[in-house]
């Protein structure tokens, strides 16, 4: 059976995605918007991933995320120099390298093409609800361009599961304090039912990504984690607008007939893998060495994080609930248990770690969510070093001999008899 | 009789075995941000985790080496079966690492006992009610652990007993303000270790026995040049040690176990709950919370009221919230004339030929 499945996807090796154009077109209109913000009114305002961004979309605003600007000069080869210039002003080394790229650009006023460093922010939002640097990070840029800052604070539960109310009207209360700070600082009204049309087209977008992840789960899996990531801009950034919308609808239909004909990412589909979690912006081919061994990554843990279901009949609550309980905000065994789900349902023979040296929120936990997994479901796991944005120290080719060590490994554990094991 | 503070804390744990052994029920907790008096208006006696100086060997299978020494330390010993007179861990959620180790904690060392402590990020009224909100909720978790109310009563007297404690090691803190003090820095930064691993009455007991027997004042020759230390966790007192034999001394702090611990009592005269969420969440601020003015600001008032010549900002190696307040901090303590000396640190090398160098580099400039 699994020789006739081999034939047919060698025969049908896919080619570039066709949405791909139409994510080149959202990226080159979203960055022209944010150009042409100042003379057309609108306000920038730089936001934490995981701050609520149908507040920036409710007032107009266009949101930037210097996380994904980071991502941005990582791949553009000027991270190292951008992190040096933050370390020259006395930014540790050891701090995440979204904001100490971040730092040296907006400091030393140089952009990844040769440029200049973006426009300054009009308003800065942060939330520490993905991690407690946020604010910090925020806290500093608010010293460098002396513009407004709001902070939402996203108070840690013991778990995403099980939300008090309390915490919810907490959250909830700052969203309106927010709204009146908006207005203050945009001179713009704010406008409920703009806030709810933002939701709805929030939510949406969010709707289709859980498709497009759902529809992973196939055999061979259809899209390969570069496509993922690289997709991920529009959730991240354009969340509240129609553009994702319709850019994710044309996504999940091409997916959806890949997966109707057979089609995967990778020929000849032999491992199946969970990426964990922060993508190499400098290195992201290396996602593409797993593929020459045929094996596929069919789902991770980081796009699904900015996946998030809104209620636009109660846009403060439904917020409130969406940016305090998301996955990467549960407890160890919260985590766990989505963990073991997706092995099951994806159908996965191991889990890579990446284990990012300059997020200490995001990778604490992942020794010991390997020694559960390792335990529980005997799911090997491999663990290596690196910093997601910045390449100094990165040694390619001991990683790369780590990843062929476990390629053999799953390969004398899924298919012992070509491994020669009896 | 001023060494029996560093003393105790050398031995915390034979300490704590023996309060054990004689029917005590102990509780480890992370940070100061815990509010301890609900701990000890619940009869248990709230002992801060610490870290160590031995080498880490278990705790890597567990924890990225790029975590923090002090968290990877504290799960190293309890691995090891260091703290196994534990009945219970507070995380409060105060920086990453706390929410992580919390999770670690709880898996991998067996306690009778965990609670995790939402802490909000901010000091506003809304902050405190909802703080208010998590202590009311701890107090009743705790009352169905140790199988006893903690009432209005209890609660209050738990209260009066870490104020009286706040009190005495003000005392303490405003002998450095003369030239002629009668404690060095490393034996008050000795008080301060103790008074995290002891109960507080018996911390208050040592403290006014020492205050009421040292020897009068103008009896001492000059001190060291007189610095500010500040940053967070570290423990061993090889630090203070080396700024004195390089010629200076630590008159005042801003630490996470000194005067960020010390300072700020609570008002005996409000519900108490409320007041207790009111005191941990407008405190002078560690870097977890937000805004970061408020600490910036005492620290610059120490250091006018304490005559320091310079400041020694220790802060701990992989620490991102303090990292990210680091050169703000510097800068603006250079602007208000104050020399900084910056060390990230994993709490080793205090008396290595290196850092005596650069102490004694920085003191003479000093001079």
């Amino acid at each position: 059976m699994e020789s006739t499945q081999d034939k047919q996807i060698a025969q049908t090796k896919p080619g570039r995605l066709a949405a791909s154009a139409a994510l080149a077109t959202l990226n080159e209109d979203y960055y022209r918007d944010l150009a042409n913000a100042k003379e057309e009114g609108r306000p920038v305002v730089w936001i934490t991933s995981m701050a609520p961004i149908e507040m920036v979309y409710a007032f107009d605003g266009i949101p930037f995320l210097p996380e994904n600007y980071a991502a941005l000069c990582s791949s553009r080869k000027v991270a190292a120099e951008f992190c040096q210039a933050g370390e020259a002003r006395g930014y540790s080394q050891d701090l995440c390298s979204y904001a100490l790229c971040t730092f040296g650009s907006i400091f030393e006023n140089r952009g990844p093409f040769g440029d200049e460093a973006p426009r300054a922010p009009d308003i800065l939002l942060a939330t520490e609800g993905a991690c407690a640097t946020h604010p910090k990070w925020w806290e500093a840029m608010q010293r460098h361009y002396d513009c407004p800052l709001f902070i939402v604070d996203a108070v840690y539960t013991v778990d995403g599961e099980t939300l008090p109310a309390h915490h919810k009207e907490y959250f909830a209360a700052q969203l309106r304090e927010l709204a009146s700070f908006m207005e203050e600082h945009t001179k713009r009204k704010f406008d409920m039912d703009r806030l709810r049309e933002v939701v709805a087209l929030s939510d949406r977008a969010s709707e289709l990504w859980d498709e497009i992840d759902d529809l992973r789960k196939a055999i061979p899996t259809p899209i390969s984690q570069i496509d993922v990531f690289t997709c991920l801009f529009a959730l991240v950034t354009l969340k509240g607008t129609k553009e994702p919308v319709a850019f994710y609808e044309q996504l999940r239909d091409e997916v959806k007939e890949r997966v109707d004909n057979g089609i995967g990412f990778v020929p000849n589909e032999r491992f199946r893998l969970i990426w964990d979690l922060f993508p190499i912006y400098h290195n992201m081919r290396l996602l593409n060495y797993f593929a020459e061994f045929g094996a596929a990554f069919v789902t991770d843990f980081y796009g699904n994080a900015f996946s998030g279901r809104l209620d636009a009949s109660d846009p403060f609550g439904s917020l409130a609930e969406r940016y305090l309980s998301f996955f990467m905000r549960s407890a160890q065994w919260g985590k766990a248990e989505l963990y073991r789900k997706r092995v099951r349902e994806y159908h996965v023979d191991g889990i890579v770690f990446h284990s990012n040296r300059c997020c200490r929120c995001f990778t604490a936990e992942q020794p010991d969510i390997g020694n559960i997994l390792r335990e529980e479901l005997g799911l090997p796991g491999l663990m290596f070093e690196a910093n997601m944005v910045d390449p100094r120290g990165y040694d390619d080719a001991q990683v790369k001999g780590r990843i062929e060590s476990f390629i053999e490994m799953l390969e004398a554990r899924k298919y012992p008899k070509e491994a020669g094991i009896k | 009789m001023v060494s029996e503070f560093h003393e105790a804390y050398s031995n915390r744990h034979q300490l704590a075995e023996g309060w054990k052994q004689a029917g005590a029920k102990i509780f480890g907790y992370f940070c100061n941000y815990t509010p301890e008096e609900l701990i000890y208006s619940a009869g248990m006696i709230p002992v801060r985790i610490r870290g160590s100086s031995e080498n880490i060997d278990l705790a890597d299978a567990y924890l990225p080496t790029f975590c923090c020494s002090y968290m990877r330390s504290a799960l190293d010993q309890a691995l090891k079966g260091g703290y196994s007179y534990l009945d219970g861990v507070v995380f409060p959620k105060t920086c990453d690492m706390t929410r992580a180790l919390y999770d670690i904690w709880r898996r991998n060392i067996k306690l009778p006992y965990y609670w995790f402590l939402p802490v909000p990020g901010k000091r506003t009224d809304e902050a405190v009610e909802l703080f208010t909100h998590e202590l009311r909720l701890f107090k009743e978790s705790l009352e169905g652990y140790s199988n006893q109310e903690i009432n209005d009563e209890s609660l209050r007297q738990a209260i009066r007993v870490y104020n009286e404690n706040r009190t005495l090691v003000a005392e303490v803190y405003q002998l450095g303000l003369s030239d002629n003090h009668p404690l060095s820095g490393s034996q008050v930064f000795g008080i301060l270790l103790a008074g995290l691993i002891m109960p507080k009455e018996e911390h208050n007991a040592m403290l006014r026995r020492l205050l009421d027997s040292l020897p009068a004042p103008n009896t001492f020759p000059g001190n060291g040049t007189r610095l500010l230390v500040a940053g967070n966790n570290f423990e061993n007192i090889e630090l203070l040690q080396t700024l004195e034999e390089c010629g200076g001394e630590m008159v005042i702090d801003d630490l996470d176990i000194g005067t960020r611990y010390y300072g700020s009592t609570v008002d005996e005269n409000s519900e108490p709950l409320q007041a207790l969420a009111e005191r941990y969440l407008r405190k002078t601020p560690c870097p977890c919370m937000h805004p970061a003015e408020p600490r910036l600001e005492r620290m610059l008032e120490l250091a006018r009221s304490y005559r320091v010549r310079g400041v020694i900002l220790v802060i701990q190696k992989y620490c991102d919230t303090h990292l990210y307040e680091r050169p703000w901090i510097e800068s603006r303590l250079k602007e208000a004339g104050l020399p900084v000396l910056s060390v990230e640190h994993s709490d080793t090398g205090w008396a290595s030929g290196k850092f005596k160098t650069m102490v004694q580099a920085f003191i003479e400039m000093l001079e």
